[in-house]
């Protein structure tokens, strides 16, 4: 049982960090803006959120610099986009290639070579009275800030987009601009909002993993986990509760092929490695049935 | 004929703004930080040219990039994004060694033995393409996510074979493999890569497919509109199939070239230069060019020129390559606006 | 004389090269159904757009009650009680009609007032007529359906000013009675009018007053007693020598021929995807008509004649074989041309040469690739030489990108590769749409011709008052099977029209 709760604990802080970066996916979606920049955003917040949070000895500093991070790479995307209509697809995987580049370029030119690893200042961890104290419940309370921030962010987005007016408006825009437009939705300007603030929840995501989960800056920290969560929002039908479940299943993916990975002898470890990412196909193809697109998301809209 | 000149015109305007715009943000970076700017300049541009090793340097890194940069130029003719360039090359240097390594003790003479592993490779290469491709036709994944996925597959892959009993080198310190049969590896002139004659081929073979071949008609014809040319009789779901199949070949071939030409041997992590996947730097390569298969070969020896200057910068001037990565970028994204500004286009 | 509603002084737009509008003034009074003639591409939809906000004008002046404004954008238009009922539908298909109606509009952003928007929308529908479902999702409804919602989703914001672009597309006979019953309501209600259509029967049944629009310019303004088809002809298209339907349509007549004994395209009991049970049959030397409202299985038609590996029973003939598993190319060669509706998104390769635009459908023909699979460019270079010069497509050459050719020339490139191999038969799915009535000529002469050498037409088109003018045979299609076939001499627009809805 306390293998269970230590398990489900560590699976909860995994799911944070895909649940964000896929929220974010989801938010941008929404508003027809296919955001695939995910990975670069993660790699750049990590870097800056990291360094940030080191400096000032302060992880909250660290996270509001992470989401600033990604608010401005998604401001790039956005801007780039509506101003001059290009691709969604090519400004998100220059997006990516930029992202990975500053991450590295701006931890050398800050940090330089030091000889013993950088250690990120403690996210303290916030437990529940009573609640907190139940097995499985507790695993998902007893934890940091930016935790209850995710289960926040995605009922917030939830109830934003499924039980406001303003929220109805938001999705017609990623299923039809014009049907938006012509009723009055400023369809640019919810575009920017939601693609800027997904791209802060994907920075977040990003500054999680050096700030909390590894405590220090690594080349390539995001390892994939930007596309995945691409992967996520689609499997999730691009609804916020959905990404929730899919995070935390990828989450699960994860954790327990690396739990495999100590344990089995027979199979070689690379397998258990290459788990998650095969899982995120398999899952695709198993629930391509169930999953629906917002039917303009990746689609540049233009009155003229 | 005007309308040649002016496209002439917009290209030099297009390539003029935006080489000058990032150069402009590098050099005022370096400036900032202290660096001698006028030599970074002439490091960044001219190495490649001052000495017959650092051209032979580049002819090195353009061979592997213009495989990597036809394996996304190719999809991205019909719109879809093959990320995976980089995990198709890993896919085909795995397979030659594990083939040839395999194959020692027959001890085959290399005339049989090098085309063979050259057709293995692309196979390796094509497989896993073809199964993103495959994943697009029939359950319709992007393309986006399929080959991403399938890079870390191929890098655990690649760890596989080389930390494998059978094959790894026991005295390394890095999953590495002992090296391929002599019969197994191609050599040089004059310092330059015999690899360069399969690159040749593959220009001239990728050229005359696209432009006088019918399947090359039908992958255009997809690109240009998707809807069209199935309203007329073009199978989208072959052509998309054919697409990736052919960009995994080349990069599989990409790939075995590195391993017979370069290494002698499988390498965790190879498939990389100036610290970046080749992958990456084909995708970039690629976007520079919007695309355009004919200009590839060109527009990777550029890029090669550019990598070099970026390791000299590195090693004279101590200036960390990424910078050169992150200008590459601020190229690619003024290139596509400017394109889709002047053309009068969005895409 | 009362102060107009709506004025528009000198209004200009240009897109690109083109000249949309022209130094425009246009103005309406309180109360009146008032219609907007002009054939296509005269400037009608550009104008209301930039009335509505969804353009802006290069130069003018905008006034409403009098007084100058600046409508930036549709929620500005709206807040100065002016509602557009677009061309195509502007609803979200994914919602239902009470998502797409309370969308938009100020107030209440975080909170869901369904049951409140529910009763509003019924006061507006018994008031003027216009009943839909509440709760079905937009996508699942018929276009006259959709158009109701869209009238009181304008309503609905407090319009006084109504917008309707073509309205009767979409609509037959009786859908189009039952409109002007409500525009009429609507007016005596305070509500005024602007009925924008390139048909003047429409002009003279339903409107108070006319402006008729040519090449971006208004012609002249016409009250209703001086509202006569000549009158209105002669404004919308000056001196012509063609006679002219009050459909606005060319008067092209059809000269008696010898059909084929034997039918060169039968349908058998064609089941597939969203059609049952189709039997019809075109002979050589005739032109059959489909009239179906749009999504009734007319895409359908079009598209399993050309891919009939989707049918799943009965079966296709061409000239008495089989074509049943044939792949598209194989229907090609078997003598089938086909031009698709969408021009834009499935008749053309955009950023493609018109010379890569002509091979395309003839890709698998000798004639133009080699067994050994390379193209033979020499001889589509050839052939698209003679479809520019034969069907007088406009352009400096046939190396330009076919984007950059006007909506006209492009239909006519589309046609003219129709027929670069000699068709036998001939599917055409809205050839006209959207064209000026010269080309419309020219496409109608076309197909004549096609029929008097013993060609068999098959043509679906959304227009009947198109269809009555050259079809030998008139099928309905409705809910994807067949709910009529009417000779010539049987036409009949109402009889048609109800068949049309299922009536």
């Amino acid at each position: 049982m306390a293998f269970v709760n230590v398990l489900l604990t560590q699976i909860v802080t995994y799911t944070t960090v895909y649940t964000l970066a896929s929220l974010g996916v989801v938010i941008a979606g929404r508003t027809g803006v296919f955001n695939v920049a995910g990975e670069g955003i993660m790699l750049a917040s990590a870097s800056a959120g990291f360094l940030a949070a080191f400096f000032s000895g302060n992880w909250l500093v660290g996270f509001a610099v992470g989401a600033l991070m990604g608010a401005l790479l998604g401001a790039i995307l956005i801007f780039l986009h509506e101003t001059f209509l290009v691709s969604q697809f090519i400004l998100g995987i220059s997006l990516v290639i930029f992202g990975s580049g500053i991450s590295d370029l701006l931890y050398k030119l800050v940090m330089g070579v030091r000889l013993q690893a950088p250690i990120a200042p403690a996210t303290p961890d916030v437990t529940i009275p009573l609640l907190g104290r139940i097995p499985i419940v507790g695993a998902f309370l007893n934890h940091d800030l930016i935790v209850y921030l995710m289960y926040v962010l995605v009922g917030a987005s939830w109830w934003f987009f499924y039980r406001t007016k303003r929220g109805l408006e938001t999705r017609a825009i990623g299923e039809n601009p014009v049907a938006a437009d012509v009723v009055g939705v400023p369809v640019v300007r919810r575009r920017y909002i939601a693609t800027i603030v997904g791209s802060a929840c994907i920075g977040i995501a990003g500054a999680y993993l050096p700030i909390v989960i590894i405590e220090t800056y690594a080349p390539d920290i995001a390892a994939g986990r930007g596309f995945m969560a691409i992967g996520i929002a689609i499997f999730a039908s691009w609804k916020p509760q959905r990404a929730f479940i899919g995070g935390m299943l990828f989450a699960a993916i994860e954790v327990i092929s690396f739990q495999l990975q100590i344990v089995s002898d027979q199979i070689p470890f690379q397998f258990f490695l290459m788990l998650p990412f095969v899982a995120v196909l398999a899952v695709m193809v198993l629930f391509k049935s169930r999953i629906e697109f917002p039917a303009a998301v990746g689609k540049p809209y233009s009155r003229e | 004929m005007g309308d040649i000149k002016r496209k002439f015109a917009r290209g030099v305007l297009i390539y003029g703004v935006s080489i000058g715009l990032s150069l402009a943000l590098v050099l005022a970076v370096l400036a900032l930080l202290g660096y001698d700017v006028g030599r970074a300049f002439t490091t960044l541009f001219f190495t490649s040219f001052r000495s017959a090793f650092g051209f032979r340097e580049t002819i090195k890194k353009a061979i592997p990039l213009m495989f990597t940069t036809y394996a996304f130029t190719i999809p991205f003719m019909i719109k879809f994004f093959n990320i995976g360039g980089w995990g198709q090359m890993l896919f085909g240097g795995t397979a030659v060694t594990v083939v040839s390594l395999l194959l020692a003790p027959v001890g085959l003479p290399a005339i049989v033995l090098v085309p063979m592993l050259l057709v293995v490779g692309m196979a390796a290469g094509a497989l896993p393409a073809g199964v993103a491709g495959w994943l697009k036709a029939r359950h319709d994944i992007n393309p986006i996510i399929s080959t991403i996925m399938l890079n870390f597959v191929a890098f655990y892959t690649v760890n596989l074979a080389a930390t494998a009993d059978r094959f790894k080198d026991p005295t390394a310190g890095h999953p590495i493999t002992i090296p391929l049969p002599a019969a197994a590896t191609l050599g040089t002139w004059w310092g330059i890569p015999q690899s360069i004659l399969g690159a040749v081929a593959a220009v001239v073979f990728v050229h005359l497919l696209l432009e006088r071949t019918r399947l090359g008609y039908e992958i255009r014809a997809v690109g240009y509109n998707e809807n069209a040319a199935r309203t007329y009789g073009i199978n989208f779901e072959k052509t998309i199939l054919f697409t990736f199949l052919l960009s995994g070949a080349l990069a599989g071939l990409g790939g075995t070239f590195e391993v017979m030409n370069i290494h002698g041997k499988l390498i965790e992590g190879f498939a990389k230069t100036s610290g970046a996947q080749y992958g990456i730097l084909g995708i970039l390569t690629s976007l520079v060019v919007a695309g355009n298969p004919l200009s590839v070969p060109v527009a990777a020896f550029f890029m090669s020129v550019l990598l070099v200057g970026a390791d000299s910068l590195q090693r004279v001037m101590q200036v960390p390559v990424e910078m050169v990565f992150v200008s590459q970028a601020v190229i690619v994204m003024s290139v596509v606006v400017l394109r889709t500004r002047l053309s009068g286009k969005g895409r | 004389m009362t102060r107009p509603l709506v004025e528009l002084r000198a209004v200009s737009k240009q897109f690109g090269t083109v000249r949309a509008l022209d130094g425009v003034d246009f103005s309406v009074q309180r109360c009146e159904i008032r219609g907007l003639l002009g054939e296509n591409g005269a400037g009608k939809s550009t104008l209301m757009k930039v009335l509505y906000g969804l353009y802006a004008p290069d130069s003018g002046e905008v006034r409403v009650d009098g007084e100058p404004v600046h409508i930036a954008s549709p929620r500005d238009s709206i807040d100065l009680g002016i509602g557009m009922v677009h061309q195509v539908s502007t609803l979200v298909p994914e919602f239902n009609a009470v998502e797409n109606i309370m969308m938009g509009g100020e107030g209440d952003s975080f909170t869901l007032p369904v049951a409140a928007v529910e009763r509003r929308i019924r006061e507006l529908s018994d008031d003027f007529g216009l009943e839909f479902p509440l709760d079905a999702k937009v996508k699942g409804v018929s276009a006259g359906v959709k158009q109701k919602i869209e009238i009181v989703r304008a309503l609905y914001r407090g319009a006084r000013l109504l917008i309707l672009d073509e309205p009767t597309t979409s609509l037959v006979e009786s859908e189009f009675v039952q409109l002007l019953e409500s525009l009429k309501r609507l007016v005596t209600r305070g509500v005024t009018v602007i009925f924008i259509t390139h048909k003047m029967r429409e002009v003279m049944e339903a409107c108070d007053s006319v402006t008729v629009m040519r090449k971006g310019r208004v012609q002249s303004s016409l009250g209703r007693g001086e509202m006569t088809k000549e009158r209105l002809v002669k404004l919308m298209f000056l001196e012509r020598d063609i006679d002219i339907t009050d459909s606005a349509l060319p008067n092209v007549t059809v000269k008696p021929t010898k059909r084929s004994a034997r039918p060169l395209l039968e349908l058998d009991t064609v089941g597939a995807p969203g059609l049952h049970d189709l039997s019809f049959h075109v002979h050589g030397g005739e032109i059959v008509g489909v009239a179906a409202v749009s999504g009734n299985g007319e895409r359908e038609l079009a598209e399993i004649i050309v891919h009939p590996r989707n049918i799943t029973s009965g079966e296709i003939r061409v000239d008495g074989a089989s074509v049943n598993g044939l792949s598209t190319l194989d229907v090609f060669a078997w003598g089938v041309a086909f031009t698709p509706e969408d021009r834009v998104h499935e008749g053309v390769l955009n950023d493609g040469s018109i010379v890569e635009n002509t091979l395309l459908g003839h890709h698998g023909e000798a004639r133009f690739v080699s067994h050994r699979g390379f193209v033979r460019w020499n001889a589509v270079r050839q052939a698209t030489r003679s479809v520019i010069s034969e069907y007088n497509v406009d352009t400096p050459d046939e190396t330009l990108a076919i984007r950059r050719l006007s909506g006209g020339n492009m239909q006519k490139s589309i046609i003219g590769r129709a027929f670069v191999s000699d068709p036998r038969v001939l599917v055409t799915h809205n050839p006209t749409s959207g064209l000026d009535i010269s080309t419309v000529e020219f496409i109608f002469e076309r197909l004549v011709r096609m029929r008097t050498e013993g060609g068999a037409v098959l043509w679906i088109s959304e227009d009947l008052d198109e269809l009555m003018i050259l079809s030998d045979r008139i099928v309905v299609l409705h809910g994807g099977s067949i709910a009529g076939e009417f000779d010539r001499d049987r036409f009949d627009k109402v009889a048609i029209g109800l068949k049309m809805i299922g009536g």
